[in-house]
């Protein structure tokens, strides 16, 4: 997902579950900076690195693809934007406990952790929330994909559609992959670019939907592939259905964290809040465009009746960085490198009770 | 490409420009030998390497089974280089002189796919699979004269040997999809 749905859809969901603009902003940006918070950001504001919540291309280059160096992009990636959906997961044959530990980092929506994540956020800061809402966002993009560096669970071939609707049904379209990172997505010829294949297991390469390109993170497209771990059998995704349940279901976790429903619950939407603006939402989902930043926020100013200010990454750079030792923690950066902490300590020892190595231990 | 994959990278070149010295200071059957043995183990490793990783982890995977014939086919070719050890040197020359201008044949399939697909340079690649064609065949072309031929091979193992520690050194291309 991308900040159009991190920020703006965001801010929109926290303001129909009832938290007020302000708090929605607040919510948001915390949800949107889940993408941004890395190491070289937290050095450039003097912060701890055990608070990042993603890594930079750069990082990534350089990052070491041994056991230690595996665990740390495991904690990360797994963490906060491919939440495994199922640590107990059994796969039919037998298989290495390798194969299955990463057959379980699966990122997957309505799984057991989700419901942790949002639990956790319960009478924490908005900026806990924000984490959560992005974390569950992102279990109904990136579901299929492992948050581990693995050929034989995150790779795709040449069997990979784009679906057209059509009549009563789909037309098929063959997606071209290129590897070209300076040239955007051709959606009118369904070019589109992906991480380039590695026959390297560990290859950062790898990690993720790198190999589907950016098509999990568009919420217009319907597409239909092999995914590596399937036993041949396709799988079909539909974007917009998908994200119209991630939306509901925010707005449901949300009311929860508010107080509103005593408990959160997997496989519950709040499509009823959602009601009276289904066909604009539908539209804005199914809109083909790269990024639909300014349809959400329109929809988002409909909806308050006030000013959505853009995303800005350094909005609270200076007070954190002016506070004093004592003061930084009830900062809004503060609060939000706690939850961020928390959160990952919380899914590194989940995955690593489950007899999962492959995130290590929570310090 | 991280700072250990350099690493490796240039430690190859090095060692492919001792294999060229050796060569040149010392052309005797015994230093052909050295490199043939060098060369089966190391595509020995390889097939066995892909071999495993099939059984551990790829047969689960989709189009896993390449990855199986992939190992075997470079194990077999391992096999074949070391069956070598015997043959005059001559055909042992041939055979090396064959694996450079294959290696130069994969370099512009994968230089065409590059510019194809892919951002950054090709033609790098390009032109190092042309040279490497071309100095197989001119080995060929003198592969009755030996003293020649190994010389000539040995300027293309030192010529392979700097285009991959340019390679090392280079800014690399890198399309992650985060």
């Amino acid at each position: 997902m991308q900040e159009d749905f991190h920020y703006y859809a965001t801010y929109c969901a926290a303001f129909l579950a009832g938290y007020s603009h302000a708090e929605s902003l607040d919510i948001a940006y915390s949800a949107q900076f889940v993408d941004h918070c890395s190491r070289t950001l937290l050095a450039k504001i003097k912060g701890p690195s055990e608070a990042a919540t993603t890594q930079l291309q750069l990082e990534l280059m350089e990052a070491r693809t041994d056991r230690v160096g595996l665990q740390d992009i495991t904690r990360i990636w797994s963490s906060f934007h491919f939440l495994p959906k199922d640590l107990h997961a059994e796969k039919g044959k037998r298989c290495s406990k390798l194969y299955l530990s990463k057959y379980r980092l699966i990122c997957g929506p309505n799984g057991d952790l989700v419901v942790r994540t949002v639990e956790l956020a319960k009478d924490k800061p908005l900026q806990s929330v924000g984490i959560a809402m992005h974390v569950l966002a992102d279990t109904w993009a990136h579901m299929n994909f492992a948050g581990t560096p693995s050929l034989v669970i995150n790779n795709t071939n040449y069997v990979f559609s784009e679906l057209f609707p059509d009549g009563n049904g789909y037309r098929e379209k063959q997606i071209n992959f290129v590897h070209k990172a300076s040239t955007p997505d051709d959606l009118e010829n369904s070019i589109y670019t992906n991480s380039l294949y590695q026959s390297s297991e560990n290859s950062i390469m790898n990690l993720g939907h790198g190999r589907a390109g950016h098509l999990p993170d568009y919420s217009f497209v319907r597409y239909k592939y092999l995914p590596a771990w399937g036993e041949y059998e396709e799988i079909v995704k539909d974007n917009p259905s998908d994200y119209m349940k991630a939306f509901t279901q925010m707005i449901f976790a949300m009311k929860y964290l508010r107080g509103d429903i005593p408990a959160f619950e997997k496989n519950m939407y709040d499509t009823e809040a959602v009601g009276p603006w289904l066909g604009r939402i539908n539209e804005i989902l199914e809109r083909r465009q790269l990024i639909a930043c300014e349809d959400w926020k329109a929809f988002g100013e409909e909806l308050s009746g006030q000013t959505v200010e853009d995303y800005a990454i350094d909005r609270y750079f200076e007070e954190y960085t002016t506070s004093s030792a004592e003061d930084k923690e009830e900062t809004f950066l503060g609060r939000f490198i706690r939850g961020a902490i928390t959160h990952k300590g919380m899914v590194i020892d989940e995955i690593y009770r489950s007899g999962n190595k492959l995130a290590g231990k929570a310090k | 490409m991280n700072i250990f994959q350099r690493i490796k990278k240039i430690l190859l070149a090095l060692m492919m420009i001792l294999a060229a010295l050796i060569f040149l200071v010392s052309p005797a059957d015994a230093a052909l030998l050295t490199i043939i043995v060098i060369l089966a183990l190391g595509l020995a490793a390889k097939g066995i390497k892909d071999i495993i990783f099939y059984f551990r982890m790829a047969r689960h995977m989709v189009g896993g089974k390449l990855i199986l014939f992939q190992g075997v086919l470079v194990l077999d070719f391992a096999l074949l280089t070391l069956s070598f050890y015997n043959i005059p040197k001559i055909f042992m020359l041939l055979y090396l002189a064959g694996v450079h201008a294959f290696s130069g044949v994969v370099e512009i399939l994968r230089a065409m796919e590059a510019r194809r697909t892919v951002d950054g340079p090709w033609k790098l690649k390009f032109a190092h699979g042309v040279v490497n064609i071309a100095l197989a065949a001119v080995c060929m072309i003198f592969i009755s004269n030996i003293s020649i031929a190994v010389l000539i091979y040995s300027a293309g193992l030192v010529y392979s040997a700097g285009v991959m520690i340019f390679d090392s050194f280079r800014r690399t291309s890198f399309v992650l999809i985060e």
